[in-house]
């Protein structure tokens, strides 16, 4: 697609602006081209012939405009080890602390809240295998869930094409994956087995409160899609199902603080995460 | 290859004390509150109760949970369960408040114009924030109102910040005579250049 006008700077910043108070979306300069060419997509898309009238499009959210423009940004790009430094994070960093504050015996409790077609939950299998030489000690769970069923199926079936596998070094897909034909993959029965696929509609506290506590969460690029009440009502859904000092990871261009202040902000060497307090507040 | 193993015993999530609403937030443990707060989203005709506990509620996380459920009951007593709040002490109330009031219908289109016009600057100012949500046509026309007949400096600096993000063109006659009005306070003829030139170069290029 040819390259559209580019943003003046109060254009850019307006923008950002909004995008920050209604999903929590955080972009900076350095990111100008990147939410430059989404722009442009969109007003072709939607035959908006300036940005003024675009963004007034978005504000209002004619036709869901606000979905689309965030489909944008998100779209297609799911696929393993997505997102690899929160899985670094987790390994380096989240695991330990929680094993510090549980009792030794308990399990330790994953959950990946929009799981999509399955390839955030197996790339967390596969990294904690791969990456943290403690994995044989504990009993860890790993819960996927998603509110499209459909999807569901896609993840159980753990069938992928040769995009969703792009990240993965080749000696990890031949250690984790059948190979099929026309360039498909399935993935190891051994794997599938070990991740418990769930419908779950993140702002009904109903199925959010039946899978339990959780010490780390996976909810990345989920709530931008969601209008105010609903991002608020899932992010307390989210704050009951993670145990005391649980994290949860956002996706890079979200906050959570914009969102809800149940939550703490803590910065590890490789992501930024977010945690339930561990003692209650009075 | 070591497995990823599934428990047999999957955690417990903590079971809500609250068995009622009215009980639980009167009570004096804050996770019974939190989960009085939550389930009374699910039962409407708590939406008063929720008020009266709202600016008695010291435990910020509590609060939250109290917003969310008036928020998502979003008739009208729940969402005039908010609006004393905009004129709280407390900061964090209002911007609460506020928070909560920004994602109601009701709050925005039926209430604005008289929020707009509360004898407390304190709400007036909040008040415009909220203008946000609406179109800019409609933005523009309640904000300009507003600065028509404005004396207060810090409700006009509001209403230019939102106009400049979102006002259109019909808002340049009215910011030019707030600037008039105003022209012995620097700040604000200053933010109603800012706010003149961004109106008038989104239009150049619309």
């Amino acid at each position: 697609m040819p390259d559209g006008p580019t943003l003046t700077e109060d254009e850019f910043r307006r923008l950002c602006e909004y995008l920050y108070r209604r999903t929590g979306m955080v972009f900076t300069e350095a990111k100008r081209y990147y939410v430059e060419r989404r722009v442009w997509e969109r007003m072709a898309a939607t035959g908006s012939p300036s940005f003024t009238s675009y963004f007034n499009r978005l504000r209002i959210d004619t036709r869901d405009e606000i979905q689309q423009f965030v489909n944008a940004f998100t779209v297609n790009e799911t696929y393993f080890y997505r997102e690899d430094y929160q899985l670094r994070c987790l390994t380096n960093d989240l695991l330990t602390e929680r094993l510090g504050a549980k009792p030794a015996a308990d399990a330790i409790r994953i959950w990946s809240a929009a799981c999509s077609t399955g390839e955030e939950p197996y790339s967390i299998a596969i990294w904690l295998l791969e990456n943290w030489p403690r994995v044989d000690q504990y009993f860890i769970e790993i819960v996927a869930s998603d509110i499209d069923t459909r999807v569901l199926d896609l993840a159980r079936a753990g069938e992928f094409g040769k995009r969703a596998l792009m990240r993965l070094p080749p000696e990890l897909i031949g250690k984790y994956f059948d190979a099929l034909p026309e360039e498909q993959w399935r993935i190891a029965s051994s794997l599938r087995d070990s991740v418990s696929f769930t419908s779950v509609n993140l702002v009904e506290p109903d199925q959010t409160r039946r899978h339990g506590q959780f010490d780390i969460i996976f909810c990345r690029n989920v709530l931008i899609y969601f209008d105010d009440v609903s991002r608020r009502i899932a992010a307390e859904n989210l704050y009951e199902n993670l145990l005391p000092g649980g994290f949860i990871c956002l996706g890079h261009t979200e906050s959570m603080s914009r969102i809800s202040p149940l939550f703490e902000a803590r910065r590890f060497a490789d992501a930024i995460v977010y945690q339930r307090p561990g003692i209650t507040r009075s | 290859m070591p497995l990823v193993r599934k428990p047999l015993q999957p955690a417990r999530h903590p079971k809500s004390a609250a068995a009622e609403v009215l009980t639980g937030l009167g009570s004096a443990n804050p996770e019974e509150r939190w989960a009085a707060a939550r389930l009374a989203a699910e039962r409407p005709e708590s939406a008063a109760a929720l008020a009266v506990a709202l600016p008695r509620e010291t435990d910020p996380r509590v609060r939250e949970a109290m917003f969310t459920s008036l928020a998502r009951i979003g008739t009208r007593d729940s969402i005039a369960g908010m609006l004393p709040m905009l004129r709280s002490d407390d900061a964090a109330l209002r911007t609460g408040a506020l928070d909560a009031l920004r994602s109601s219908v009701i709050a925005t289109h039926e209430l604005l114009p008289q929020l707009l016009s509360d004898s407390d600057v304190d709400v007036r100012i909040l008040s415009c924030e909220l203008a946000r949500s609406l179109t800019s046509e409609e933005a523009s026309q309640s904000l300009c109102a507003l600065l028509a007949r404005e004396t207060e400096i810090n409700v006009c600096a509001a209403a230019i910040e939102v106009l400049a993000e979102v006002g259109t063109d019909a808002a340049l006659p009215v910011l030019a005579q707030c600037a008039q009005r105003f022209s012995q306070v620097p700040f604000l003829t200053f933010a109603i250049k800012l706010a003149t030139d961004r109106i008038t170069a989104a239009g150049s290029r619309a």
